[in-house]
C-alpha cells in the first residue's frame, strides 16, 4: 500500500495524520533513536499473532521485507517523526528488527569506494 | 538480522542533493534512481527547529518539508539512496539529519542563481562533508565555465565543480562518480 492508495480511499491529509499522533501519545520524539533515514527495518517472523492497530499493522506489513526508513515513510505515507515513534514502540516490542549500516558512522573502506565507483559507471 | 537469510540485509550508501529551490533537485535524483523518484515529509514543530531558525515560516508552528529521494541498488549487499534537500537556510535542520553519517553530498548549483548556493556550501563545510558542485546549465548550452563558477561561489581548491544536465543520467552519473572519487582520495590521503 502507498501513499497514493490512500488518497485514492479517500482519505485527506489532514485525517491520515490526525490519528498516528494520537497513536503516539502526542509524542514527537521517540523513546530511542535507532532510525536514521536508511536503517533497513524488517518485520520480525511473528510467534503468535499479537492484536496491533491498524497503522502498525500496515508498518509490518510494508516491511515484510527489509526497506528503508525512508521508503518505509513513502509507502506508508506516516511523516518521518510520526513513523519512527511508531517504529521504536515495535521494536521495543520486538515485532520489528533494525539494522544500520556501519557506514554511517565510518567511511568505507577504499576497496569499497572503489568497488561503489565501478558499479556506478556501469550503471 | 535475518537468521532465515532469505533477504539478505543491504549495507547503505547516503548521499545528499542540496539546491534552491528549482535547481534540478528532484530532477536529478530520479535521473539516477531505479524506482521512480521516492517521497516523504517531515513535519516540522517550532520544537524540530531552534524557534529561532524558524526564519520564513514565523508564526506557523508546523510546517510540512518534502523530501524527495532515489535508490541505487550496486548489487545485493550495496545500496546507495540519494535524498534532495532545499537550500533555504530555513531547512538546515533537515540537513543536519542527512548530512549525518553521509558518504558526501552534490551541490546543485543553478546558473540563474548562483547564491542560492552559498547557505549549503557553507554548511557542508562546517560539517566536514565532502562534497561537489554541479553547476545545472539551464540555457541549454554549457556555456559556463565550471572555473567562473568555483570563483562566484569562491569553494576551495579541493572542490570538485563540474557542469551537469539533471535531467541526463549519463551527467548524472559523472556528477556522482566525481563525489565518490573524491570520497576516495580522503580516504587514501587520510584525510
Ligand atoms: N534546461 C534544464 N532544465 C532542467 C534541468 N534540470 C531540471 N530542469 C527543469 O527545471 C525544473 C525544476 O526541476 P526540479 O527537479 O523540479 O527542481 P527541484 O530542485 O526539485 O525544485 P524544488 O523541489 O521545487 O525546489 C523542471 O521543469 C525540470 O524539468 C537541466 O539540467 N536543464
Ligand atoms: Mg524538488
Amino acid at each position: 500500500m502507498s501513499a497514493g492508495s490512500s488518497e485514492e480511499e479517500g482519505w485527506s491529509a489532514e485525517s491520515s495524520l490526525i490519528r498516528p499522533y494520537s497513536l503516539t501519545g502526542g509524542r514527537t520524539r521517540p523513546s530511542r533513536s535507532d532510525f536514521s533515514m536508511t536503517s533497513q527495518v524488517v518485520a520480525a517472523p511473528s510467534v503468535d499473532a499479537q492484536e496491533v492497530d491498524p497503522e502498525l499493522e500496515l508498518i509490518l506489513s510494508v516491511c515484510a521485507r527489509p526497506v528503508s526508513v525512508a521508503e518505509l515513510a513513502s509507502r506508508s505515507g506516516f511523516p518521518l517523526g510520526v513513523l519512527r515513534v511508531l517504529l521504536a514502540d515495535l521494536l521495543d516490542r520486538g515485532q520489528v528488527m533494525v539494522h544500520t549500516s556501519g557506514w554511517e558512522r565510518q567511511r568505507p573502506d577504499a576497496q569499497t569506494l572503489r568497488m561503489v565507483l565501478e558499479r556506478i559507471r556501469e550503471l | 538480522m535475518d537468521p532465515a537469510g532469505q533477504s539478505p540485509v543491504p549495507d547503505t550508501l547516503k548521499i545528499v542533493v542540496a539546491g534552491g529551490f528549482g535547481a534540478g533537485k528532484t530532477t536529478l535524483v530520479s535521473a539516477l534512481s531505479e524506482v521512480e523518484s521516492l517521497h516523504t515529509e517531515e513535519v516540522m514543530t517550532s520544537e524540530s527547529v531552534g524557534v529561532d531558525d524558524l526564519g520564513g515560516v514565523e508564526g506557523k508552528s508546523t510546517t510540512t518539508v518534502a523530501l524527495d529521494f532515489g535508490r541505487v541498488t550496486l548489487d545485493a549487499s550495496t545500496v546507495v539512496y540519494l535524498f534532495g534537500t532545499p537550500g533555504q537556510r530555513r531547512f538546515a535542520f533537515m540537513w543536519e539529519e542527512l548530512a549525518q553519517g553521509a558518504l558526501g553530498a552534490v551541490v546543485l548549483a543553478d546558473t540563474r542563481r548562483l547564491a542560492d548556493s552559498f547557505d549549503v556550501i557553507d554548511f557542508f563545510e562546517s560539517r566536514g562533508v565532502p562534497f561537489v558542485v554541479a553547476v545545472n546549465c539551464f540555457d541549454g548550452q554549457r556555456t559556463h565555465r565550471a572555473e567562473d563558477v568555483r570563483v562566484a561561489l569562491d569553494v576551495a581548491e579541493g572542490v570538485p565543480v563540474l557542469l551537469c544536465d539533471a535531467r541526463e543520467r549519463e551527467s548524472v552519473k559523472e556528477v556522482v562518480v566525481e563525489l565518490v572519487s573524491l570520497v576516495l582520495r580522503l580516504e587514501l590521503s587520510g584525510a
